[in-house]
Protein backbone atom coordinates (compact mmCIF):
# COMPACT_ATOMS: atom_id res chain seq x y z
CA UNK A 1 0.00 0.00 0.00
CA UNK A 2 0.75 3.69 -0.54
CA UNK A 3 -0.04 6.50 1.38
CA UNK A 4 -1.94 9.50 -0.55
CA UNK A 5 -1.62 13.19 1.23
CA UNK A 6 -4.55 15.73 -0.33
CA UNK A 7 -5.65 19.00 0.74
CA UNK A 8 -7.85 19.22 3.16
CA UNK A 9 -10.09 21.02 1.61
CA UNK A 10 -10.29 18.39 -1.08
CA UNK A 11 -13.20 16.41 0.70
CA UNK A 12 -16.01 17.17 2.80
CA UNK A 13 -14.45 15.38 5.95
CA UNK A 14 -11.28 17.61 5.42
CA UNK A 15 -9.58 14.35 5.69
CA UNK A 16 -5.92 14.43 4.02
CA UNK A 17 -4.51 10.91 4.81
CA UNK A 18 -5.32 7.89 2.36
CA UNK A 19 -4.11 4.60 0.85
CA UNK A 20 -3.97 3.19 -2.54
CA UNK A 21 -2.41 0.30 -4.02
CA UNK A 22 1.08 0.95 -4.93
CA UNK A 23 1.92 1.07 -9.05
CA UNK A 24 2.74 3.24 -12.05
CA UNK A 25 2.14 7.11 -10.71
CA UNK A 26 -0.29 7.61 -12.91
CA UNK A 27 -2.13 4.39 -12.44
CA UNK A 28 -2.37 5.33 -8.49
CA UNK A 29 -3.63 8.88 -9.15
CA UNK A 30 -5.95 7.23 -11.37
CA UNK A 31 -7.59 4.56 -9.08
CA UNK A 32 -7.52 6.70 -6.14
CA UNK A 33 -9.25 9.00 -7.80
CA UNK A 34 -11.73 6.75 -9.50
CA UNK A 35 -12.19 5.36 -5.90
CA UNK A 36 -12.93 9.00 -4.26
CA UNK A 37 -14.99 10.53 -6.54
CA UNK A 38 -15.83 13.56 -4.62
CA UNK A 39 -12.00 14.84 -5.35
CA UNK A 40 -11.76 13.23 -9.20
CA UNK A 41 -12.29 16.70 -11.04
CA UNK A 42 -9.00 18.28 -8.90
CA UNK A 43 -7.05 15.04 -9.99
CA UNK A 44 -8.79 13.85 -13.46
CA UNK A 45 -9.19 15.32 -16.87
CA UNK A 46 -12.15 14.97 -18.54
CA UNK A 47 -10.59 11.98 -20.23
CA UNK A 48 -9.32 10.72 -17.31
CA UNK A 49 -6.07 11.21 -16.92
CA UNK A 50 -4.03 13.03 -14.26
CA UNK A 51 -3.58 16.65 -14.50
CA UNK A 52 -0.77 18.12 -15.15
CA UNK A 53 -0.80 21.31 -13.40
CA UNK A 54 -1.46 19.51 -10.14
CA UNK A 55 2.25 18.51 -8.51
CA UNK A 56 2.64 15.54 -7.03
CA UNK A 57 5.42 14.34 -4.97
CA UNK A 58 6.71 10.85 -4.37
CA UNK A 59 7.86 11.09 -0.55
CA UNK A 60 10.19 13.78 -0.72
CA UNK A 61 10.78 14.12 -4.10
CA UNK A 62 8.80 16.56 -6.69
CA UNK A 63 7.94 14.50 -10.04
CA UNK A 64 8.36 16.73 -12.98
CA UNK A 65 5.40 16.44 -15.68
CA UNK A 66 7.52 14.64 -18.01
CA UNK A 67 8.80 12.20 -15.39
CA UNK A 68 5.64 11.22 -13.68
CA UNK A 69 4.87 8.40 -16.79
CA UNK A 70 8.16 6.66 -15.99
CA UNK A 71 7.46 6.57 -11.95
CA UNK A 72 6.62 3.91 -9.87
CA UNK A 73 5.45 4.02 -6.75
CA UNK A 74 6.50 1.50 -4.40
CA UNK A 75 4.76 0.02 -1.60
CA UNK A 76 5.43 2.15 1.76
CA UNK A 77 5.80 5.42 0.01
CA UNK A 78 3.72 8.53 0.42
CA UNK A 79 2.48 10.43 -2.50
CA UNK A 80 1.79 13.98 -1.15
CA UNK A 81 -0.60 16.16 -4.08
CA UNK A 82 -0.03 19.47 -3.94
CA UNK A 83 -2.16 21.90 -5.92
CA UNK A 84 -0.06 24.91 -7.61
CA UNK A 85 -1.83 27.48 -5.44
CA UNK A 86 -1.83 25.37 -1.96
CA UNK A 87 -3.67 27.49 1.12
CA UNK A 88 -5.44 30.45 1.04
CA UNK B 1 9.41 57.26 -9.18
CA UNK B 2 6.38 57.91 -10.78
CA UNK B 3 3.77 55.54 -9.79
CA UNK B 4 5.34 54.01 -6.81
CA UNK B 5 4.41 54.88 -2.48
CA UNK B 6 6.70 55.77 -0.42
CA UNK B 7 6.96 53.29 2.58
CA UNK B 8 8.95 54.50 6.01
CA UNK B 9 10.65 51.72 7.45
CA UNK B 10 8.92 49.93 9.85
CA UNK B 11 8.90 47.16 12.98
CA UNK B 12 5.59 45.53 12.96
CA UNK B 13 3.91 42.35 14.21
CA UNK B 14 3.25 40.35 10.46
CA UNK B 15 0.58 37.85 10.54
CA UNK B 16 -2.56 37.31 12.35
CA UNK B 17 -3.56 36.80 15.76
CA UNK B 18 -5.16 33.91 16.93
CA UNK B 19 -8.30 36.19 17.24
CA UNK B 20 -8.63 36.80 13.46
CA UNK B 21 -8.53 33.06 13.16
CA UNK B 22 -10.81 32.66 15.62
CA UNK B 23 -13.00 35.02 13.49
CA UNK B 24 -12.58 33.31 10.57
CA UNK B 25 -14.44 30.15 12.09
CA UNK B 26 -17.30 31.84 13.12
CA UNK B 27 -18.21 33.48 9.79
CA UNK B 28 -19.99 31.41 7.24
CA UNK B 29 -16.85 30.18 5.42
CA UNK B 30 -16.35 26.43 5.49
CA UNK B 31 -12.51 26.43 5.64
CA UNK B 32 -10.81 24.67 7.92
CA UNK B 33 -8.69 26.67 10.94
CA UNK B 34 -5.46 24.38 9.50
CA UNK B 35 -5.99 26.16 6.23
CA UNK B 36 -5.23 29.63 7.31
CA UNK B 37 -2.91 27.98 9.93
CA UNK B 38 0.25 29.34 7.92
CA UNK B 39 -1.05 33.08 8.32
CA UNK B 40 0.26 32.71 12.07
CA UNK B 41 1.50 32.88 14.93
CA UNK B 42 2.49 36.08 14.38
CA UNK B 43 6.44 37.35 13.93
CA UNK B 44 8.13 40.53 14.89
CA UNK B 45 9.22 42.00 11.31
CA UNK B 46 11.45 45.18 10.58
CA UNK B 47 11.62 46.46 7.06
CA UNK B 48 13.63 49.43 5.62
CA UNK B 49 12.40 52.11 3.79
CA UNK B 50 11.57 51.03 0.72
CA UNK B 51 8.84 52.17 -2.35
CA UNK B 52 6.07 49.83 -3.74
CA UNK B 53 3.61 50.49 -6.90
CA UNK B 54 0.63 52.01 -6.56
CA UNK B 55 -0.96 49.17 -8.46
CA UNK B 56 -0.76 46.27 -10.15
CA UNK B 57 1.34 46.21 -13.12
CA UNK B 58 -0.72 46.53 -16.21
CA UNK B 59 -1.59 44.97 -19.79
CA UNK B 60 0.00 48.13 -21.52
CA UNK B 61 3.18 48.23 -18.99
CA UNK B 62 3.65 44.57 -19.84
CA UNK B 63 3.29 45.16 -23.48
CA UNK B 64 5.57 47.91 -23.47
CA UNK B 65 8.47 45.60 -22.02
CA UNK B 66 7.27 43.11 -24.49
CA UNK B 67 8.27 45.22 -26.94
CA UNK B 68 11.56 46.72 -25.36
CA UNK B 69 12.82 43.01 -25.13
CA UNK B 70 11.12 40.59 -26.87
CA UNK B 71 10.39 38.61 -23.88
CA UNK B 72 8.07 35.84 -24.15
CA UNK B 73 5.97 34.23 -20.84
CA UNK B 74 6.08 30.37 -19.79
CA UNK B 75 2.59 30.17 -21.33
CA UNK B 76 3.14 31.79 -24.71
CA UNK B 77 6.77 29.26 -24.81
CA UNK B 78 4.89 26.23 -23.46
CA UNK B 79 1.48 26.94 -26.05
CA UNK B 80 -1.10 26.64 -23.19
CA UNK B 81 -2.69 28.71 -19.96
CA UNK B 82 -5.10 27.93 -16.78
CA UNK B 83 -8.18 28.56 -17.05
CA UNK B 84 -11.86 27.83 -14.72
CA UNK B 85 -14.40 26.95 -17.01
CA UNK B 86 -17.58 25.10 -16.16
CA UNK B 87 -15.65 21.93 -15.21
CA UNK B 88 -12.75 23.53 -12.69
CA UNK B 89 -9.06 24.37 -13.62
CA UNK B 90 -8.09 23.20 -17.63
CA UNK B 91 -5.47 24.29 -19.43
CA UNK B 92 -6.36 25.60 -22.57
CA UNK B 93 -4.14 25.91 -25.58
CA UNK B 94 -3.61 29.79 -26.98
CA UNK B 95 -4.21 31.02 -23.26
CA UNK B 96 -1.70 33.83 -22.69
CA UNK B 97 -1.55 37.60 -21.58
CA UNK B 98 -2.25 39.07 -24.86
CA UNK B 99 -5.53 36.30 -25.52
CA UNK B 100 -6.47 36.07 -21.54
CA UNK B 101 -9.61 33.77 -22.14
CA UNK B 102 -8.22 31.72 -25.40
CA UNK B 103 -7.82 32.75 -29.26
CA UNK B 104 -9.81 35.65 -30.11
CA UNK B 105 -9.88 37.29 -26.73
CA UNK B 106 -7.35 39.28 -27.30
CA UNK B 107 -8.80 42.97 -25.66
CA UNK B 108 -11.01 41.26 -23.46
CA UNK B 109 -9.17 43.07 -20.34
CA UNK B 110 -8.48 46.92 -21.03
CA UNK B 111 -5.06 48.16 -21.04
CA UNK B 112 -5.70 49.67 -17.68
CA UNK B 113 -6.23 46.16 -16.26
CA UNK B 114 -3.59 43.81 -14.73
CA UNK B 115 -1.86 41.81 -16.81
CA UNK B 116 -2.56 38.42 -15.91
CA UNK B 117 -1.18 34.72 -17.14
CA UNK B 118 2.34 36.25 -15.74
CA UNK B 119 4.66 33.51 -13.66
CA UNK B 120 6.70 33.79 -11.26
CA UNK B 121 9.60 33.94 -13.26
CA UNK B 122 7.63 36.56 -15.74
CA UNK B 123 6.95 39.03 -13.37
CA UNK B 124 10.53 38.81 -11.71
CA UNK B 125 11.97 39.56 -15.88
CA UNK B 126 9.91 42.36 -15.67
CA UNK B 127 10.52 43.59 -12.55
CA UNK B 128 14.31 43.49 -14.15
CA UNK B 129 13.67 45.16 -16.78
CA UNK B 130 12.00 48.33 -14.95
CA UNK B 131 14.75 48.73 -12.72
CA UNK B 132 12.64 46.89 -10.09
CA UNK B 133 12.25 43.82 -8.16
CA UNK B 134 9.34 41.34 -6.88
CA UNK B 135 8.25 42.94 -3.04
CA UNK B 136 9.11 40.56 -0.12
CA UNK B 137 5.91 39.47 1.50
CA UNK B 138 6.67 41.30 4.71
CA UNK B 139 6.91 44.59 2.78
CA UNK B 140 3.67 43.57 0.52
CA UNK B 141 1.47 42.74 3.91
CA UNK B 142 3.12 46.33 5.65
CA UNK B 143 1.79 48.15 2.64
CA UNK B 144 -1.38 46.68 2.90
CA UNK B 145 -2.09 47.66 6.20
CA UNK B 146 0.21 49.30 8.12
CA UNK B 147 1.58 48.61 11.64
CA UNK B 148 -1.74 48.42 13.05
CA UNK B 149 -3.67 44.82 12.38
CA UNK B 150 -6.48 45.08 10.09
CA UNK B 151 -8.20 42.58 8.09
CA UNK B 152 -8.76 44.80 4.86
CA UNK B 153 -6.06 47.46 3.80
CA UNK B 154 -9.29 50.05 4.62
CA UNK B 155 -10.18 48.45 7.91
CA UNK B 156 -11.87 45.82 9.83
CA UNK B 157 -15.46 45.85 8.19
CA UNK B 158 -16.37 44.44 4.92
CA UNK B 159 -17.58 46.45 2.21
CA UNK B 160 -17.97 44.55 -1.42
CA UNK B 161 -17.47 47.98 -2.71
CA UNK B 162 -14.32 48.57 -1.93
CA UNK B 163 -12.93 45.72 -3.56
CA UNK B 164 -12.77 43.32 -6.99
CA UNK B 165 -13.69 39.92 -5.32
CA UNK B 166 -16.41 37.70 -6.73
CA UNK B 167 -18.72 39.41 -4.18
CA UNK B 168 -18.91 42.63 -6.11
CA UNK B 169 -19.92 40.78 -9.50
CA UNK B 170 -23.14 38.87 -8.83
CA UNK B 171 -26.51 40.76 -8.19
CA UNK B 172 -27.41 39.92 -4.62
CA UNK B 173 -23.93 39.07 -3.72
CA UNK B 174 -22.43 35.56 -3.06
CA UNK B 175 -22.24 33.90 -0.20
CA UNK B 176 -21.70 30.00 -0.62
CA UNK B 177 -19.36 28.33 -2.80
CA UNK B 178 -22.84 26.63 -4.72
CA UNK B 179 -23.87 30.57 -5.22
CA UNK B 180 -20.18 31.14 -6.57
CA UNK B 181 -20.37 28.01 -8.73
CA UNK B 182 -23.99 29.01 -10.46
CA UNK B 183 -22.47 32.39 -11.07
CA UNK B 184 -19.49 32.06 -12.73
CA UNK B 185 -21.48 29.00 -14.84
CA UNK B 186 -23.56 31.87 -15.90
CA UNK B 187 -20.57 33.94 -16.99
CA UNK B 188 -18.78 31.47 -18.87
CA UNK B 189 -21.71 30.36 -21.00
CA UNK B 190 -22.04 33.68 -21.95
CA UNK B 191 -18.70 35.29 -22.46
CA UNK B 192 -16.01 32.13 -22.00
CA UNK B 193 -13.84 31.55 -19.32
CA UNK B 194 -12.31 35.58 -19.10
CA UNK B 195 -11.03 36.61 -16.58
CA UNK B 196 -12.82 39.36 -14.30
CA UNK B 197 -10.29 41.81 -13.78
CA UNK B 198 -11.13 45.56 -13.31
CA UNK B 199 -8.73 48.81 -14.30
CA UNK B 200 -6.40 49.66 -12.02
CA UNK B 201 -7.48 51.83 -9.22
CA UNK B 202 -11.24 51.43 -9.54
CA UNK B 203 -11.75 51.47 -5.69
CA UNK B 204 -9.73 54.40 -4.83
CA UNK B 205 -9.65 55.83 -2.87
CA UNK B 206 -12.04 54.03 -0.46
CA UNK B 207 -10.29 50.45 -0.84
CA UNK B 208 -6.82 51.92 -0.89
CA UNK B 209 -4.34 50.99 1.95
CA UNK B 210 -3.45 53.44 4.33
CA UNK B 211 0.02 54.05 2.86
CA UNK B 212 -2.44 54.61 -0.62
CA UNK B 213 -1.84 51.51 -2.47
CA UNK B 214 -4.62 50.12 -4.12
CA UNK B 215 -5.91 47.06 -5.13
CA UNK B 216 -4.43 45.05 -2.73
CA UNK B 217 -7.55 42.99 -1.95
CA UNK B 218 -8.51 41.12 -4.88
CA UNK B 219 -8.23 42.19 -8.95
CA UNK B 220 -5.51 39.85 -9.37
CA UNK B 221 -2.71 37.44 -7.29
CA UNK B 222 0.09 39.09 -6.56
CA UNK B 223 3.59 37.41 -6.61
CA UNK B 224 6.08 38.41 -4.31
CA UNK B 225 9.75 37.37 -3.90
CA UNK B 226 9.68 35.10 -1.18
CA UNK B 227 10.20 31.65 -0.68
CA UNK B 228 7.29 29.73 1.20
CA UNK B 229 7.98 29.09 5.10
CA UNK B 230 6.25 28.61 8.02
CA UNK B 231 6.33 31.64 10.42
CA UNK B 232 6.90 28.97 13.04
CA UNK B 233 7.87 25.46 12.23
CA UNK B 234 5.78 23.93 14.69
CA UNK B 235 2.93 25.14 13.12
CA UNK B 236 -0.09 22.97 12.71
CA UNK B 237 -1.24 23.50 9.07
CA UNK B 238 -2.27 21.38 6.17
CA UNK B 239 0.28 18.60 5.37
CA UNK B 240 0.15 19.59 1.34
CA UNK B 241 0.61 23.59 2.55
CA UNK B 242 3.49 22.66 4.58
CA UNK B 243 4.97 20.47 1.88
CA UNK B 244 4.74 23.83 -0.63
CA UNK B 245 7.08 25.41 2.00
CA UNK B 246 10.83 25.46 0.36
CA UNK B 247 9.76 25.85 -2.76
CA UNK B 248 6.78 27.85 -3.51
CA UNK B 249 6.64 31.36 -3.57
CA UNK B 250 4.21 33.44 -1.27
CA UNK B 251 1.57 34.97 -3.31
CA UNK B 252 -0.93 37.41 -1.64
CA UNK B 253 -4.06 39.91 -2.48
CA UNK B 254 -6.89 37.00 -3.76
CA UNK B 255 -7.98 38.26 -6.56
CA UNK B 256 -11.69 38.65 -8.14
CA UNK B 257 -12.68 35.16 -7.94
CA UNK B 258 -12.37 34.90 -4.62
CA UNK B 259 -14.84 35.48 -1.46
CA UNK B 260 -14.04 38.39 1.53
CA UNK B 261 -12.11 35.64 3.79
CA UNK B 262 -9.25 35.33 0.63
CA UNK B 263 -8.42 38.96 0.33
CA UNK B 264 -7.74 40.03 4.02
CA UNK B 265 -3.89 41.27 4.01
CA UNK B 266 -2.71 38.87 6.02
CA UNK B 267 -3.79 35.79 3.95
CA UNK B 268 -1.20 33.76 2.75
CA UNK B 269 -1.24 31.43 -0.43
CA UNK B 270 1.73 29.90 -2.22
CA UNK B 271 2.55 29.71 -6.14
CA UNK B 272 4.30 27.09 -7.96
CA UNK B 273 7.09 29.10 -9.37
CA UNK B 274 8.51 26.84 -12.01
CA UNK B 275 6.28 28.13 -15.10
CA UNK B 276 2.98 28.07 -13.26
CA UNK B 277 0.32 31.29 -13.72
CA UNK B 278 -3.22 31.55 -14.43
CA UNK B 279 -5.54 34.04 -15.95
CA UNK B 280 -6.38 35.50 -12.17
CA UNK B 281 -2.70 36.20 -11.27
CA UNK B 282 -0.37 39.51 -11.71
CA UNK B 283 2.00 41.65 -9.90
CA UNK B 284 3.04 44.82 -8.24
CA UNK B 285 6.71 45.83 -7.92
CA UNK B 286 8.74 47.44 -5.73
CA UNK B 287 12.19 48.93 -5.15
CA UNK B 288 14.60 49.95 -2.05
CA UNK B 289 14.39 53.68 -1.33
Amino acid sequence: MVRIVVPSVWNPERRTDFEADEGPLPEVIRRFAEANPVMRRRLLDAGGEPLQYVNVCVDDELIPRHLRRATVVPAGATVTIIAPMAGG
Amino acid sequence: MAGMVFIPGAMFDQGSPPAALDWLLRQDQPLPRSWFADETPQRPATLGPYRIDRYPVTVAQFREFTRATGFRTDAEDRGFGLVYDEQGWVERAGVHWREPGGPGTAGAAGDDHPVVHTSWRDASAYAQWAGKRLPTETEWEYAARGATFRLWPWGDDWDDKRANTAELHAVGGLTTLEDWQQWWHALCRRDGPLPQTTSVGSFSPQGDSPFGCADMAGNVYEWTSTLSYLYDEATVCDPTVRKAMGSYRVIRGGSWMNFRYQVRCSERMHGDPLGWSSFAHGFRCAQDA
